[in-house]
């Protein structure tokens, strides 16, 4: 082999590994920077960041959002997104406080905050499927409307004195663990389940992967988005009625930091997989560096404004990741 | 076509003329049988307090025979402030702000000084500002001052404990009270605990930003909290949850004696152990006196900024305050 042969043969591999490199930061850039966040984290604070009781505290600071954000990938495998998931939480919290403060047992006020939930989610799913107003517009919209449906439940009061059966659902513990974090882990197992094993979560995948090839294969693209949509509603209402019982009161505006989060777990989440589509174990990683960070940050007493600013660069560097999947597929 | 001419002049004219007679001023003096036109807003119509004060004002409005035109801005002044220039263009003889302060509204006080009329105003500063007849207020020092003497008392003195505040610089009355309290806190020997004031990013999630850095902070260091002192009350609640869920022996005020507050307060079982009553009816009295004296004499009051004493409410008188929240 002559020198010159040698010297490309190096380059080509130099040149290889640079490229497998950044396409191994391009395809597992949310699980490296989760990782990195750890290791972080712990090496700022050795002595407390992976103890049992900050484990915990992240775990649980995190459940409601990721049942959230559980509900914003449905929406976003098919191709939408859902600005309305953090007004719907906070309705369906009022109401259910609502009725239980006025007497309603507690079974029935969480039915109806549910039901709630899903109607909301239903309205969503019938303008964008079937009247074709775009996601961006029908959830803007009724985002609106149930904030103000939210005050007119609270009266713009914070409504609390909830029964304490109630409350236990939030605040509650079994072996240690509060119980939101069960609630959110059974969540998302359901809908992992269903989105990869379920003829539904396949129909949802095929629509937001070609919604015109979906329709032309056979699938009722506008009852999959109806569905989803519905889905999402009902799962914020979910999130909703666990916030109110794990603060022990809820106000029209609680949470309303969700629906922001949410988007950008799903998007942090869906650099985990090769199709860059969104995908509940991504969203999950992307929750958990959302966690991570707030508080590896406070315990390091890094200031608020600052952590929004940082919050916010890395939604920037998820979608950026996320555009430069799509653009090399 | 010259009758025609002569006929659009007089009408322009009789309408110029009718115009000028309905923008002149009624007030300042009660020179007219005209009602006073009084020009009420508030960006908090929202808030509990503001909604409260939005029906009073009405309500007073009704009993004095003012001609009011309320304008609720959402906290939106994109919307609030044009709608009130334009209520105040098309005549007013005084504006009433409601809990809106001053650095929002300046291009409302340029319109009330181009239309020669004054601003009486609530809760909107900390501090005196020419741009208002008067602005009444609660005093921010005496505020600290309670709260404070509140937790020296529960534990044992603050010379040498950790205390966290926790602030929201949007609101400028939580803004100035919380450096007013870590000035007190460092001059009376305590440390402020993750070295300066913690931030709360939005009204709408203090409480679980407030869990999030009380919980937190107690994690990374355990046992290491005597005290937090909390702008206000939802935050201060959220605080108190995360000491309860720590099993820490921390004890928490906060400002604004809303209902819950005072449940949590009577309760006896929470880390929450004083919040401050602000006196809104008599401060909204006060100055709605003042642009009753206006409308009679035209007389404005002496001073534009009056800062009246706030209560505390601990266990022993929380039964009897009347909930911030449940003034209306």
């Amino acid at each position: 082999m002559t020198t010159t042969e040698r010297n490309v043969t190096a380059s080509t591999a130099v040149a290889g590994g640079a490229r497998s490199a950044g396409r191994m930061l391009l395809h597992g850039g949310t699980i490296v920077a989760l990782i990195v966040l750890v290791i972080f984290f712990f090496a700022m604070r050795p002595d407390v960041f992976l103890t049992f009781t900050n484990v915990r505290n992240i775990l649980y600071q995190v459940s409601i959002l990721a049942i959230i954000a559980g509900a914003q990938t449905i929406v976003m495998v098919v191709g939408d997104f859902d600005l309305s998931v953090g007004a719907t939480s906070a309705l369906a919290g009022a109401v259910a406080a609502s009725l239980m403060l006025g007497g309603v047992p507690m079974a029935v006020a969480i039915l109806a905050a549910l039901v709630v939930g899903l109607l909301i989610g239903l309205v969503n799913g019938l303008l964008i499927a079937y009247v074709n107003l775009s996601a961006f517009v029908a959830t803007l919209a009724t985002m609106t409307s149930v904030v103000g449906l939210a005050y007119l439940v609270t009266a713009g009061t914070t409504l609390f004195n909830l029964p304490a059966a109630f409350t236990n659902l939030g605040q509650g513990r079994l072996f240690e663990i509060p119980l939101p974090v069960f609630f959110a882990i059974g969540i998302s197992v359901v809908l992992w389940l269903v989105l990869r094993f379920t003829t539904m979560g396949r129909r949802w995948y095929a629509t937001g992967g070609n919604a015109e090839v979906s329709r032309l294969s056979g699938v009722n693209v506008r009852r999959a988005r109806l569905i989803a949509f519905t889905a999402a509603g009902l799962i914020s209402a979910i999130g909703g009625i666990l916030l109110a019982a794990r603060l022990g009161s809820a106000s029209a505006v609680q949470g309303e930091d969700n629906m922001m989060f949410s988007v950008a777990a799903v998007f942090l989440g869906m650099t985990v997989i090769r199709s860059g589509a969104a995908n509940l174990g991504g969203t999950m990683v992307g929750v958990a560096i959302i966690g991570v960070m707030s508080n590896g940050l406070n315990i390091l007493g890094v200031n608020a404004y600052v952590q929004q600013v940082v919050t916010g660069l890395i939604i920037i560097a998820a979608v950026t990741l996320s555009s430069l999947r799509h653009r090399e597929r | 076509m010259r009758r025609k001419l002569a006929a659009v002049a007089a009408l322009a004219t009789a309408a110029a003329m009718t115009l000028a007679g309905c923008s002149g001023s009624s007030g300042g003096g009660g020179s007219t049988d005209e009602p006073f036109r009084v020009v009420a807003f508030t960006s908090g119509n929202q808030t509990p307090i503001g909604a409260w004060w939005v029906k009073a004002v009405e309500q007073q409005a009704d009993e004095l025979g003012w001609d009011l035109t309320m304008i609720q801005g959402d906290f939106d002044f994109q919307k609030m402030n044009p709608a009130v220039e334009s209520a105040i263009g098309q005549g007013a003889d005084a504006v009433f702000d409601g809990f809106t302060d001053y650095a929002s509204i300046s291009s409302i006080v340029t319109a009330a000084k181009d239309a020669g009329i004054p601003i009486f105003a609530v809760d909107s500063g900390t501090e005196p500002f020419d741009g208002f007849a008067v602005n009444v207020t609660t005093d921010q020092q005496g505020i600290v001052d309670q709260t404070l003497d509140a937790i020296g008392t529960a534990i044992g003195g603050l010379s040498g404990k950790n205390v966290m505040v926790i602030g929201h610089d949007p609101h400028a009355g939580i803004r100035m009270r919380a450096d007013l309290a870590k000035k007190a806190l460092e001059a009376a020997g305590a440390t402020i605990a993750g070295g300066d004031i913690q931030k709360v990013t939005s009204p709408a999630t203090g409480r679980t930003e407030a869990l999030a850095l009380v919980a937190d902070y107690l994690a990374a260091n355990p046992n290491g909290l005597d005290a937090v002192w909390v702008g206000w009350d939802d935050a201060a609640l959220g605080a108190a949850q995360a000491i309860s869920e720590a099993g820490a022996a921390a004890v928490v005020t906060g400002v604004d004696a809303t209902s819950e507050a005072l449940a949590a307060i009577q309760s006896g079982t929470s880390p929450l152990i004083a919040t401050v009553e602000q006196p809104w009816p008599e401060v909204n009295a006060q100055v709605t006196d003042y642009i009753t004296e206006f409308q009679k004499s035209g007389s404005l009051p002496g001073e534009n900024f009056e800062a009246v004493s706030t209560t505390l409410v601990d266990k022993s008188n929380a039964a009897t305050i009347t909930p911030s929240d449940k003034l209306g």
